[in-house]
């Protein structure tokens, strides 16, 4: 396993990264890229959510609204 | 999907592939693994994923705590898309997250099930009022949400699950069981079906839309009580030669044969002969494929038991064959 692909799938799986050992090293390269994926894609569509929410807040508090909670 | 994969393994790639935000062909090359180590892997994707914005998810909970519930269901709807409300509800204590729901519109809850975290579902589900759940349940079988209804079913308490066996449709609770988290909790849903509409879950398997009569082997395979399955199975043999020969080949297209034969060691005598004196198996490149399955789920002892209800010659062929690799 290379080592990159090796550091994304420790940070995903953790010591389960052992149920991943039979895959070649083409799917790991695969499974490491849809997990990548998937957290990109998660980060999008939690802001664009977010975003969404600020916007039905009346203007004067989405600023502390958002400092606060960190979107 | 890679062609001859096992109804488990196909299950789990299609929950991991949910997870993860991609088609099943997205996530083809994990079809190599057991359904044990996809179901794994999917887990620990859900949980780093659902981890990893659980601050700011966790603050706004904290806010909530000091609203009274009109309010924060008033905020929620207005300005939280069902997404954002999901995560904030895993955040909340399971009796404030049900109080809110159980005031929201249903449509609303349907869309926040989808997003909710499944290691968070199960306490809230039990506490939020059983007629709203059931909406929800509607809501999203009208959607065709059966992955999130699979795995609804287990956070779903007896009358739940019985105010749904009952009423939804039974292709509905076919596809659901596809996707059911536990296989002692499916046992335990099917268990609750009237015999009329367990008549019915068998009779869409057999000549119901594509793809339920593999949804029906699933079932088959995964309930872990032999009388419910013997029941289940001896249904299905008291149909025809035409539909029980269908049922044969999807068996053998979809690598669910262990499925098949579990039912067929269960069920009567009657059924028995039925079955195993089907034409079809019979045709060399049937019985072929059925040996072969055998051979590949070490199923020989099963195929040996089961010899004595088929006709003259078959019987010798799968006795001889038994008899060679026991």
């Amino acid at each position: 396993m290379r080592s990159d692909v090796r550091v994304v799938l420790r940070h995903w799986l953790g010591a389960d990264v052992r149920a991943v050992e039979g895959l070649s090293e083409e799917a790991l390269d695969e499974l490491s890229d849809v997990l990548t994926a998937a957290r990109e894609q998660q980060a999008r569509a939690l802001a664009a959510a977010s975003d969404e929410a600020l916007r039905q807040m009346p203007p004067m508090v989405r600023g502390t609204v958002s400092r606060l909670l960190g979107w | 999907m890679t062609v001859g994969t096992d109804l488990a393994t196909r299950a789990e790639l299609v929950k991991l592939a949910r997870a993860l935000g991609t088609t099943p062909d997205g996530v083809a090359f994990a079809a190599v693994l057991p359904h044990e180590d996809i179901r794994r892997v999917r887990e620990r994707v859900v949980a780093t994923l659902y981890d990893e914005h659980r601050g700011a998810f966790q603050r706004v909970a904290a806010i909530t705590r000091v609203l009274p519930t009109a309010v924060n269901v008033r905020i929620a709807l207005r300005a939280f898309p069902p997404l954002l409300a999901a995560r904030v509800a895993g955040e909340m204590t399971p009796d404030r997250a049900a109080e809110l729901a159980d005031r929201m519109p249903v449509e609303y809850l349907a869309e926040a099930c989808v997003h909710l975290d499944p290691r968070r579902a199960g306490p809230l589900v039990q506490r939020i009022r059983p007629d709203r759940v059931l909406g929800v349940v509607m809501e999203l079988i009208s959607r065709r949400e059966f992955i999130t209804l699979g795995r609804m079913l287990d956070a779903a308490s007896e009358g739940v699950i019985h105010d749904v066996a009952t009423t939804v449709s039974t292709e509905a609770l076919l596809r659901i069981g596809f996707y059911a988290e536990s296989g002692a909790q499916l046992t335990r849903a099917v268990a609750l079906l009237p015999p009329a509409r367990l008549r019915g879950v068998v009779r869409d398997a057999l000549s119901g839309a594509p793809g339920l009569a593999s949804a029906g082997l699933a079932l088959l395979g995964r309930l872990t009580d032999d009388e419910l399955r013997g029941r289940l199975a001896g249904f299905a043999a008291e149909s025809g030669t035409e539909a029980l020969t269908a049922l044969l080949h999807t068996a053998l297209d979809d690598d669910a044969v262990p499925a098949l034969l579990s039912g067929v060691a269960v069920m009567d005598e009657d059924g028995q002969r039925r079955v195993l004196r089907l034409p079809a198996l019979s045709a060399p490149e049937v019985l072929d494929r059925l040996l072969r399955a055998v051979e590949k789920h070490d199923l020989w002892q099963t195929m040996a038991d089961l010899t004595n209800h088929m006709s003259g010659e078959l019987r010798l062929r799968v006795t001889a064959a038994c008899e060679r690799r026991r």
